[in-house]
Order: structure tokens, then sequence, then C-alpha cells
């Protein structure tokens, strides 16, 4: 489902937007700084509500293959069960699983990532602790769950931008700098669990849910390159991937590790990765044609100097 | 239907009776007057009146005859439905035909030690703290040292509360000493029939006890009602082994050996030959699991222990 939905994404921006591209020539650090105050600010709105279900609705009808989130959503949910215990009724097992989850969020600075920290969010829904023992006792499905969400946030926000250019409200962002912010505002969403994510890091490499994990971890790249569009750069399709995981991993590990304020050390460590990745391509372009002129050198050379032999060789 | 379901009755005994025709039996439904116990036919007070009688001489010798008939096995599955509940420090626990306490003891070590966890967490997090908060924060929680979790034993017999009561004397986990409220409490009561009221509970076990029960369908429906929403029913219980040669093994095992046992060390051959019998006429796992829903729980599931001979059923109130 991922590789089909991939391909077709691919195929359809190639259509749309063919090869020539609008490149903005400059983008004022005045927008730069608009971006990330309209994304922090996202990110507060997680942490004040973490019981998000209605505004789930709007990040769930969202293009082709969103996240398989390990939770199979079922049809999409045209209502959500908002007025309390009876409501329960009328709502899958599934809708239920997910509101728990979202109202476990709020516990996890205190009790990590496990099956406390989802006692209590059942119990904020009026539930007994006892229903946490739907999920699994290592709090996998929490965090997947709330990687999903963020996942779900960041498209939503690219969207949104997206839109914004169409309209001719704001101008196009150079590759490098979209990427950066792209994966910052994504990065930002950590923020409130920071203390926790390395036990929720260690709980995705679990062989039982690195299926998922990394699933969700390329569906969001894929996001990021979408709305990224075509600039023209010379990687191709996996390389392209490849990279920008690169980036998102390692920036990620460095965020874990940083004490500076406001993470700016993380933000500067992730500039200079997307500097690096640009730069590499365009080494990448040279390093062919070099290449070329190389070995065609030795070719030349090669043949000279049989020529030469076959000459001596005669005379 | 009364006369239809009559046809279904097997009377008088056979050895590997298959359980094919029992089930339909036992839906609990439309039951006529008449019903199994073992593999006589008889009314409904009769067998109630029975297995009181079967478990009111085993009483004394019951847990020496699990530990006997099952090589100690028991307790593992015990541990293994605990650790399946995976209880907080708050739960409040129901052990429904749970007469000499096996569960209950366990849940409340359990909880114990999770709340012991627990407070070394909190107690690492407030390393800044000074030595008298340190001190007062010890006060604060030794009467908490279960955090409000509260075991409630609940069984049709007398003989087998009070050994109950003896054996949580004995082991020390009678009530009052480190707690506030009393988290052990033992009441007299029948499944078919809880002496509950509403949505009061955060789990409803129960463990070796759902195959006495008269009327299944009844005791689900209690159990539906004494939970809380969101509350869990898990019911540790016998079950059918599919496994063909095992099966073969397994009932020669059953038929031969315990009854021999039990008239060895419990004087009793009668009760252990109930026992087998009952075990066989018990519904298999998917059929309890259907009965289950019925009773309108959700996320009904089952799991298998030593390939069928035991399974846990789980159940959400939702």
């Amino acid at each position: 489902k991922m590789a089909a939905a991939g391909a077709l994404r691919r195929a359809g921006w190639r259509l749309c937007r063919g090869r020539a591209v609008l490149r903005c020539q400059h983008s004022p650090p005045l927008r730069a700084l608009q971006a990330s105050a309209a994304l922090r600010r996202v990110s507060d709105e997680h942490k004040k509500e973490p019981l998000t279900s209605p505004s789930q609705q709007q990040f769930d009808p969202h293009p082709d293959g969103h996240q398989p989130e390990q939770e199979p959503q079922g049809p999409r949910p045209s209502y959500t069960g908002q007025g309390g215990q009876e409501s329960e009724d009328y709502e899958s097992e599934e809708q239920l699983q997910h509101r728990i989850l979202t109202a476990a969020l709020e516990f996890v600075p205190e009790h990590g990532w496990t099956a406390e920290a989802i006692a209590e969010g059942a119990k904020t829904l009026g539930l007994s602790v006892a229903a946490a023992g739907m999920f699994h006792s290592d709090g996998s499905e929490l965090i997947l769950h709330f990687v999903s969400e963020c996942n779900a946030k960041l498209s939503e926000l690219l969207e949104q931008e997206q839109k914004r250019v169409q309209l001719g409200e704001a101008e196009k962002k150079p590759t490098d700098e979209f990427l950066r912010d792209a994966v910052e505002a994504r990065l930002r969403m950590l923020i409130p669990y920071i203390e926790k994510w390395p036990q929720a890091l260690s709980i995705l490499l679990l062989p039982r849910n690195i299926p998922s994990s990394l699933s969700l971890l390329t569906s969001m790249i894929d996001d990021i390159w979408h709305y990224a569009g075509d600039q023209s750069t010379d990687f191709n399709w996996y390389t392209r991937r490849a990279v920008l995981t690169g980036i998102y991993n390692t920036t990620e590990l460095v965020m874990l590790q940083d004490s500076s304020p406001d993470f700016e050390d993380t933000w500067r460590f992730l500039e200079n990765r997307v500097a690096d990745a640009m730069t590499m391509s365009n080494t990448a372009s040279q390093v062919q044609s070099t290449g070329e002129a190389v070995v065609q050198g030795l070719m030349g050379a090669a043949v000279t100097v049989s020529n030469a032999e076959t000459s001596r060789a005669v005379r | 239907m009364a006369a239809a379901c009559r046809l279904w009755r097997r009377p008088g005994r056979a050895l590997l009776a298959g359980p094919g025709a029992a089930p339909r039996a036992l839906r609990g439904l439309a039951q006529g007057p008449e019903l199994h116990f073992g593999f006589q036919t008889v009314t409904e007070e009769e067998r109630r009146e029975k297995i009181y009688q079967v478990f009111e001489s085993v009483a004394k010798k019951y847990d020496v005859m699990n530990d006997s008939m099952t090589l100690g096995i028991h307790r593992i599955w015990k541990d293994i439905l605990i650790h399946k509940m995976n209880p907080s420090p708050g739960t409040l626990l129901l052990d429904v035909a749970g007469g000499t306490g096996d569960i209950a003891f366990r849940f409340i070590n359990y909880v114990r030690s999770v709340r012991e966890r627990q407070l070394q967490r909190k107690l690492k997090h407030h390393q800044n703290l000074s030595w008298q908060e340190i001190f007062e924060s010890y006060q604060k929680d030794k009467c908490n040292s279960l955090g409000d979790s509260q075991v409630v034993v609940c069984d049709i017999n007398r003989e087998m509360l009070k050994v109950g009561k003896q054996k949580a004397q004995h082991l020390g986990y009678s009530e009052g000493k480190s707690c506030v409220v009393p988290c052990l409490s033992w009441v007299l009561g029948n499944a078919e029939e809880l002496p509950f009221d509403d949505d009061k509970f955060d789990v409803y076990t129960i463990a070796f006890g759902i195959r006495n029960v008269t009327r299944i369908d009844l005791a689900l429906q209690e159990a539906y009602r004494v939970l809380k929403p969101g509350g869990r029913f898990l019911c540790l219980e016998f079950s059918h082994v599919s496994n063909p040669v095992l099966s073969r093994l397994y009932d020669l095992y059953s038929f031969q050996v315990i009854p021999v046992l039990g008239e060895v060390i419990a004087g009793d051959w009668k009760s252990y030959q109930y026992l087998v019998e009952s075990i066989r006429r018990f519904p298999p796992q998917e059929e309890l699991k259907e009965m289950i829903e019925d009773a309108g729980f959700f996320k009904v599931d089952y799991e298998n222990l030593n390939f069928g001979i035991v399974a846990i059923h789980s159940g959400f109130k939702l």
C-alpha cells in the first residue's frame, strides 16, 4: 500500500509540475520567523489540548497512504463519541482506544510511556484504570499513536503552507529552507515529551514495533518531500528519502542531548546538515561530470598508447 | 424448546465423552429443569446443592489437591493471570469463587511491588529534597502501601471462605496493619446474584469457578453489572485441548489418576470424579467467548495455556 501510494504521488507531481522549477530567489528573514512562530503555536496547542479528538477529524482525511496506523481506523469515522459514557456504544472500539491514548499523552511527562500513563488517561475519560489492559503493557501503542498524530499535524501544516503559496499569500521557500522548517516543526512537537523520548525511541526499536515505526517514519519523510516539490536536485527518489531520513534521525538524537535555550544548537546542527546535503548534491553532479571527463581522458590515453604500441610493433 | 433441549442430555456416564453434544446443554439459556452434574443429570437445585457439598468436603484439602493434581502448575497459571491483569495501584478487584484466596494474595503482592517501584521512582525524582521531607513522605506512604487497592473475595461456600481467611491470617495479609482501609474483604455471595452495587469494580476475576456456576449466563451478566465502565472481566478455567495426542494423554491422566489422588489425599473419590467430568462438560474456548460477548463485553479474547488445558478469557465493559 505504501509503495503504491508513494509511486502514485511521485507520478502525480511529476506530471503536474514537470521539471521546470520556480525557484524562489530569496526568502525574507521575517517570513522564516513567522513560519516558526506559527509552528510553535501548534505545538503549544498540542500541549494545551490533549483531548484533540474533534480536531483529529480534520487531520485524518489526508491524501494517500497517510501513515498506516497500527489500529485500523476502519471506515472513516463520521462521528466521534463526545458526550461521555453512553456515546461509547456508538463509537467503535478503535475510536475509544484513540481517545484513551490521546488523553494518556497528558500523563506521559510524569509516568513515561507506560501502561500507567494509559491508565491515568482512561481515568480522565471516566473509565476504569483496568481499561489500560486493552493495550500492550510496554506502552508501544501509546508511542505509535503519538508519532502518527505528530505526522498528521505536520501534514496539515505543510498543506496549509502550500495553500498559502498557491493563493499567493506566501512565497515559495527554497528547498533547503523548506526542509529545515519542516524538520524543525516536526521535532518541536517532541519538546513537551523530550525527557521521556529516549525511552520511546528504544521501544520503537523493538523488533515487534519496527514495521510500524519504520512505515510511520518513511511516510512522514515522503510527505515532506511531496510538499517540498520537485526542485532541481540530481537526487533520485531513494537517495532523497535516505538523505532526509538521515538528517531527521541525527537531528533527533542531537535534540535529545541538547541543553541550549530553545534547542538553538539543534537547529544550527539541522541547518548545517541540510546545507551539507545540498552541496553534496552539487558535488555529486560535479563529480559525475568530472568522472566522465576523467574516464574519457583515460580511454583516450589508452587508445593512444595502444596505437603507439601497434605502430611501434609494426615499425 | 425445553423438549428439544432434553434430547441433548446424556444420561449415565461415558469415559471419553465427546464435548460436542454437551456444550449445547450448557448454554444456560433455554434449559429445562434438568442439568448436568458431571455426567449425571440433575435439577438446578440439586446441582447447586451437590456442588456446595463437593466444595464443603474438599475445602480443607483444596490447596493440597490443586498442587498434586496439577503438579504445582496451577500456581503458574494464576501468576500468569495476574500478570495479564497488570493491575495498577488503586485497582478494585472482585474475585468471585475465590474461596481460598489464591488470586487475592497474588494481586496484593503484585500491587505492593508496583507501588514500591512507583515510590522509588518518585524519590529518585525528588532527590533534592531535605532529609526531613523524605522522612515525611515515608510516613505518608506507609499507610498507603497498596495505593488504595482493594480486593473483595466472594464465594458461595462458607467453608472455602473460612479456609481462605485462615490462610490470610497465617500469611499475614490481614487488614488493619498497614492499610488505612481494609484491603482484603471476604464476602459470602452467589455469582449468579452478587450482593454488590452497579459499577463498582475495576476488575472481576473468576478462577476455576465458572465451571461450577449453574447459570453461566447469569454470572456473566452479573459480572457486567458490577464492573465500572472500562472494567475488565477475566476468567481462568480449564478448557479444551485440540491437539489429539495431548488430548488422549490428558484424558488418561484426568480419569485414571486424578480420582485416585482424590481418594488417597483427600479421601474423596466422588468429588474429584465430579471435577474431571465437569471440565469435560464445560464449553470450549470459542463458545465461552461468544457467551461473554453476549453478556455485553467488548474486545473479548482468550489465551490458551498449556495447549488448551487452561484458557484465560478477557473482556472489557465498554
